[in-house]
């Protein structure tokens, strides 16, 4: 994790434009949610993060309020470049998208009771659902290794999925465990 | 109540309503809902179609969502004004814990802390999208369409 800090903060810095023109990106191309495409441009495309760091920056936006893509925008433009980094990266995922899309979607609301549209728009709904397992299932794997980990995704994925319960009660019962043994697991190692 | 006073309440409640969103936006979704249906801004039907299209269009989809309403109740100025809402109070808390994580990111309890709560987020990933895979299925072939967008995103490196 250190090094990949280093290279990044060292030497030749990103420009605003590339923070820019990067989230328009994953604003554009990720339908259905956003994080399918955050990941392949962040982690992938620029490496700009590693896959645990972006992991782990998804999970501090997750216990935070708010949309949590943005969330990932601005702590990826605020790595990158403090501030201006941050208003850079949000400037590019919502400024273009969002007049798109209210233009867009101001004209196919008039015509939402239409059958074919229905269909459509089911069709989307449900590839776009298939992009965020897979993007979980991928976030997953560098912690293929870890036992504890496997099963405190486990956890986590029911509690959601299978209870009423409200997101908020999950993650809360969840962390204080899975840190605890994160923390014994690390107390063993050393 | 006019257009205007009105796309101000709703601007108001959307920055309250945003800035308590713990797990993401769709959470106080429901509240939305009351608020703007009990207002009669907005009926059951305009609200489900503003979920939906928003969830198929590219960008930000809660904050487009919210404008699609903030339209409907004062026009441009109020899809602008509730855009700002939804994003604006987040944006500034996520900032600033970022800048405060970052400070301690080297720091052993930081790790562990780190190391505890990551696969949890994964998991609720996975179960997002269960979640909507599930309240997409209506048959076969989307299951289909679901499985295969998912085997797609394993093997691809686009």
């Amino acid at each position: 994790m250190l090094d990949r800090r280093e290279a990044s903060s060292s030497g030749d810095r990103v420009p605003l434009s590339d923070l820019f023109i990067g989230f328009l990106k994953v604003s554009l191309c990720g339908f259905g949610g956003g994080l399918v495409w955050a990941r392949r441009v962040v982690v992938e495309q620029r490496q700009w993060m590693g896959e645990q760091e972006f992991a782990e920056t998804l999970t501090l936006c997750q216990l935070m309020p708010g949309p949590n893509i943005v969330g990932i925008t601005v702590c990826v433009g605020a790595k990158l470049r403090g501030a201006i980094g941050a208003v850079s990266a949000v400037a590019g995922f919502i400024l273009l998208p969002w007049t798109v899309g209210l233009a867009v979607g101001g004209v196919v609301l008039q015509y939402s009771e239409i059958a074919v549209l229905r269909n459509i728009l089911g069709g989307l709904s449900a590839s776009a659902a298939g992009l965020l397992i897979g993007t979980g299932l991928r976030l997953l794997t560098p912690h293929r290794s870890r036992r504890t980990a496997l099963l405190f995704a486990g956890l986590a994925f029911a509690g959601m999925a299978f209870t009423r319960l409200p997101l908020t009660i999950v993650l809360l019962s969840l962390a204080p465990i899975s840190i605890a043994v994160a923390r014994r697991e690390s107390a063993r190692i050393r | 109540m006019n257009s205007s006073s009105a796309s101000l309440v709703l601007a108001a409640h959307l920055a309250v309503l945003s800035s308590v969103s713990f797990g993401g936006f769709p959470t106080v979704l429901p509240d939305v809902h009351n608020v703007a249906v009990a207002n009669g801004w907005v009926t059951d039907q305009e609200f489900a179609n503003f979920f939906a299209v928003s969830q198929v269009m590219p960008g930000p989809n809660m904050i487009l969502m919210m404008s699609f309403l903030g339209l409907k109740v004062g026009g441009i100025p109020g899809a602008v004004a509730s855009a700002l809402a939804t994003f604006g109070p987040p944006c500034l808390m996520y900032y600033l814990s970022y800048r405060l994580w970052d400070r301690f990111r080297d720091m052993p309890w930081q790790r562990i802390v780190r190391r505890g709560l990551a696969p949890l987020t994964i998991g609720l990933v996975i179960a997002g999208g269960y979640v909507m895979a599930r309240s997409a299925a209506v048959g076969w072939q989307s299951v289909t369409i679901t499985v295969s967008a998912v085997a797609l995103n394993l093997i691809a490196y686009v």
